[in-house]
């Protein structure tokens, strides 16, 4: 009588909402991984078809990892690297907006793009935990549970990347 | 700052983590403003959009291969069914292995078959307990007071009382088994009756009585016993006896207030009419009786 009552993903309620919780994370952490777009989104499918396929033997404490394993050892022969190509939000046009003094308003876009170049130039785990912390808002837990490593590990990636990215900034001139 | 500094104190100032000494250390230092615009601006990146619907449509049109569903299904229904099974079962055992009882309170008797369709009537302030379980192989039942049995044809037929056993195949007999009393009578067949360390076979129409150790032997002419035709009938019976069975027969509460009540009565009494009863009585020890209360009776000298 042991763990039958126990939820798994095979109610397609439970699996889509699953789904809308995890879906775009794991993309972009993916993406942020490998940089290519397209192979993120194919690799997420793949992930989740294999747990809708192996629902009944995923229970739903489990699926977040289940999808995480999944989708980091299919892509480790896959994927071709490529550059981490970010954006800045559509209506962002920098902060101080009271400012239109031309030589500002360039020295800021001059900023963001310098921003956007370190960041691609960041070794893969750095940028890795730094964009899941800046772009998907996840807490540090969160980020040490879906890499399988330690918060002192995601600190020490994040302090780590910060370094770098301010130097970098300095660098490109 | 350290770059080798083990805290990480850029992840704690990232993540609104550095206490306010901390933060205002950091904010003196140069760096800050270029760390501050790295954080502001990193807080306005995104990635491009995800077709969530798409992706979920195609993943949910891939069927579960895994066939463990039904498995686990079926387990469910298997559980299910074995618990009704063992709750059936329970109910069965308990109906069956659990004592059967069967009462007669003061002033009535019951009738009633066991399982093997033998008869027995209980006399008042009576009771039998047995089991159904097995009855046909294991005929032995507990009595307390008094029963008529007509047993049917079978294996052999036991009655335990507290005073001593009586065995039998297949006859009609009375046991009686009252206070230190013990009687039993046979109207049919063969009774085997154990007391204590004797052992007495009757046959029909004999009769037994045991009374602290005294042993008596009784022929009796009747058919049937006379408390089932609304009769009791004493044979050499002290008032005390006698007064001990009117009170069951019809539930009444009987006082002696007499002193020369030593003589013994034999005859017939009525079970169906207090007063010829109660009249038999005081005739014969020479009382009057007096009924202060509907069930209480008082016997006094004259």
């Amino acid at each position: 009588m042991t763990n039958t009552s126990k939820t798994n993903t095979c109610n397609e309620i439970v699996f889509s909402t699953f789904f809308k919780n995890q879906a775009k994370s794991l993309r972009n952490f993916l993406f942020y991984k490998y940089g290519n777009k397209d192979e993120a989104d194919d690799l997420v499918q793949e992930a989740f078809i294999k747990l809708w396929q192996n629902c009944s033997a995923v229970p739903l404490e489990k699926a977040k990892s289940y999808i995480y394993t999944i989708a980091n050892n299919s892509s480790l022969n896959v994927i071709a690297h490529q550059k981490v190509v970010l954006q800045y939000e559509k209506n962002f046009s920098g902060f101080d907006k009271t400012n239109e003094n031309p030589e500002f308003i360039l020295e800021e876009k001059q900023f963001e793009n310098k921003l956007l170049k370190a960041i691609e130039n960041l070794n893969e785990t750095q940028r890795v935990a730094f964009l899941m912390h800046r772009i998907d808002g996840k807490k540090y837990s969160e980020i040490a549970d879906e890499l399988n490593i330690s918060v002192k590990a995601v600190e020490k990636r994040i302090h780590l990347a910060l370094l770098e990215l301010r130097k970098e900034i300095d660098n490109l001139k | 700052m350290d770059t080798m500094d083990k805290n990480y104190i850029l992840a704690k100032w990232l993540n609104d983590e550095l206490t306010a000494s901390e933060l205002a250390d950091f904010k003196a230092s140069d760096d800050f403003a270029v760390y501050e615009k790295i954080k502001n601006y990193s807080s306005r990146l995104e990635v491009a959009d995800f077709d969530e619907e798409k992706t979920l449509e195609n993943i949910l049109k891939h069927k579960k291969t895994n066939p463990k569903v039904i498995p686990l299904y079926r387990k469910w229904f298997i559980n299910i069914a074995a618990l009704l099974i063992i709750a059936l079962g329970i109910t069965f055992v308990m109906q069956n292995y659990s004592s059967e009882i069967q009462y007669a309170e003061n002033g009535e008797k019951n009738t009633f078959l066991l399982p093997d369709q033998s008869e027995v009537v209980l006399n008042a302030g009576s009771e039998i307990e047995y089991k159904k379980w097995n009855w046909n192989t294991n005929r032995n039942l507990k009595l307390q007071g008094e029963a008529y049995f007509k047993v049917a044809k079978g294996k052999k037929f036991e009655v335990s009382t507290n005073l001593g056993k009586v065995t039998v195949l297949g006859t009609q007999f009375n046991v009686k088994a009252r206070k230190n009393r013990f009687d039993v009578t046979c109207f049919e067949g063969r009774v085997k009756v154990n007391y204590k360390d004797s052992e007495i076979i009757l046959t029909h129409g004999q009769s037994v009585s045991f009374e602290d150790g005294k042993q008596r032997n009784i022929i009796v002419e009747t058919e049937k016993p006379e408390w089932l035709e609304n009769k009791m009938a004493f044979d050499k019976e002290t008032l005390n006896h006698i007064a001990d069975e009117i009170q069951r027969q019809y539930n009444v509460i009987i006082e002696i207030k007499a002193k020369n009540t030593n003589a013994l009565f034999t005859g017939k009494v009525p079970t169906d009419n207090l007063d010829a009863a109660l009249q038999i009585i005081a005739t014969t020890y020479n009382l009057k009786y007096k009924k202060p209360a509907t069930n209480k009776i008082i016997f006094e000298e004259k």
